[in-house]
């Protein structure tokens, strides 16, 4: 049995056996390059549109868009640089040291004075 | 990024379940060294943990659907899906508090005083600060639909204002609730009415506290821009939950202020 996203239902649905070859109901002599995912930005009038007048500070999100998107295989969590690894870092340094000193106080713990 | 050709979200490994596990273990293993040994070292830790991994988990969450476009149709389709099953979840939770109420206030016991409020307690005038509060509450459900409908027409100015008056609202109740508690003339150790009482409106005002938390965290996003009039899940996973509360509200006011009383 052969599956194929149905863009309507927006579940896997049956297909024959072609489609697991043509993906997401692409046609076979089109080439299965992927279109290029557009990120709608937010509306903006022509009145807003010059930086003096960007109500709270400009968006960054474009820019934020680029850094995030960039191929380059880091998973997401360090994909900011410096400030994730240090952050990421200090909390797996709390997870392996607090786990080692609960272990450690539960095993004492155990160990009752008055037996 | 990789073409694909499909709409899921195939998800980088992540750290955070397990550093939220370790967290998780810390906290309770924590308090239960804490009960022994007086020492609240292990619990603080675990405290710090679980935030750290609450602040990094969610941060990779707006990275994925702001930043990445991973969150395509079908895979709003889960997350819409899985804040519904949490309220769910929520409303059976509160469920229980109000059958614990229920169970007591209806059949008196005679140690009570075959009555309610039980004999010996003075309860709050639900017409005073209660009453305030439910109006408090009502008037934020208003201006977070206010909120809604300015980040759907792309009025950002408007959504920023009237979320930021949904979250003074929040904080005004949770100001009074303090207010109340401080006030109050029973305490949590009274029987079962100040058992009932505080558990059940204690529990509600710490939801109170996490979604005006959530407001706030899509107050920053609105201000950086990061919800379009089309896609702003974020935002409205935190309207859910507020309505929730406020529903949950309606609830203790009329039976545990109201009938209660």
């Amino acid at each position: 049995m052969y599956y194929k996203f149905s863009g309507f239902t927006q579940r896997l649905t049956g297909a024959v056996s072609s489609s697991a070859y043509s993906p997401q109901g692409l046609r076979s002599n089109i080439p299965s390059e992927s279109p290029t995912i557009i990120f709608a930005t937010p509306t903006k009038l022509v009145s807003e549109s010059s930086a003096a007048v960007e109500y709270m500070g400009g968006n960054k999100v474009p820019d934020l868009q680029r850094i995030f998107q960039a191929s380059d295989e880091i998973p997401v969590h360090l994909k900011r640089g410096v400030p994730d690894r240090l952050l990421y870092r200090t909390t797996m340094a709390l997870t392996v040291g607090g786990a080692l000193y609960c272990l450690v106080a539960l095993y004492i713990a155990a160990q009752p004075k008055n037996k | 990024m990789a073409h694909q050709a499909h709409a899921y979200h195939m998800v980088d490994p992540s750290p955070w379940p397990l550093t939220g596990a370790i967290a998780a273990l810390l906290m309770t293993s924590g308090l239960a060294i804490w009960f022994h040994f007086h020492s609240t070292t292990l619990m603080t830790l675990g405290l710090i943990l679980l935030l750290l991994t609450m602040y990094q988990w969610w941060r990779d969450i707006i990275r994925e659907g702001t930043f990445q476009g991973h969150h395509t149709p079908p895979v709003q389709k889960g997350l819409r899906y899985g804040m519904i099953l949490f309220i769910t979840s929520e409303v059976f939770f509160f469920l229980g508090f109000f059958w614990a109420f229920y169970h007591s206030s209806l059949a008196p016991t005679p140690e009570l005083g075959g009555c309610w409020p039980p004999t010996g307690i003075t309860p709050l005038d639900p017409f005073e600060v209660p009453l305030l509060n439910t109006a408090v509450l009502l008037a934020s459900g208003v201006t977070v639909t206010w909120a809604h409908h300015s980040i759907m027409e792309g009025e950002r100015k408007q959504a920023i204002q009237s979320l930021a008056l949904t979250i003074l609202l929040g904080f005004y109740f949770t100001a009074l609730q303090a207010m109340e508690y401080y006030e109050a003339p029973f305490t949590i150790a009274d029987g079962v009415y100040g058992s009932t009482f505080f558990v059940a409106t204690g529990f509600h005002g710490l939801h109170v506290i996490i979604g005006s938390t959530f407001l706030a965290v899509c107050l920053l996003r609105q201000i950086q821009y990061h919800f379009t009039s089309e896609h702003h899940f974020g935002f409205e996973a935190a309207a859910w939950y507020w309505h929730f509360v406020d529903v949950v509200w309606l609830f203790l006011y009329v039976s545990i202020y109201w009938w209660g009383s």
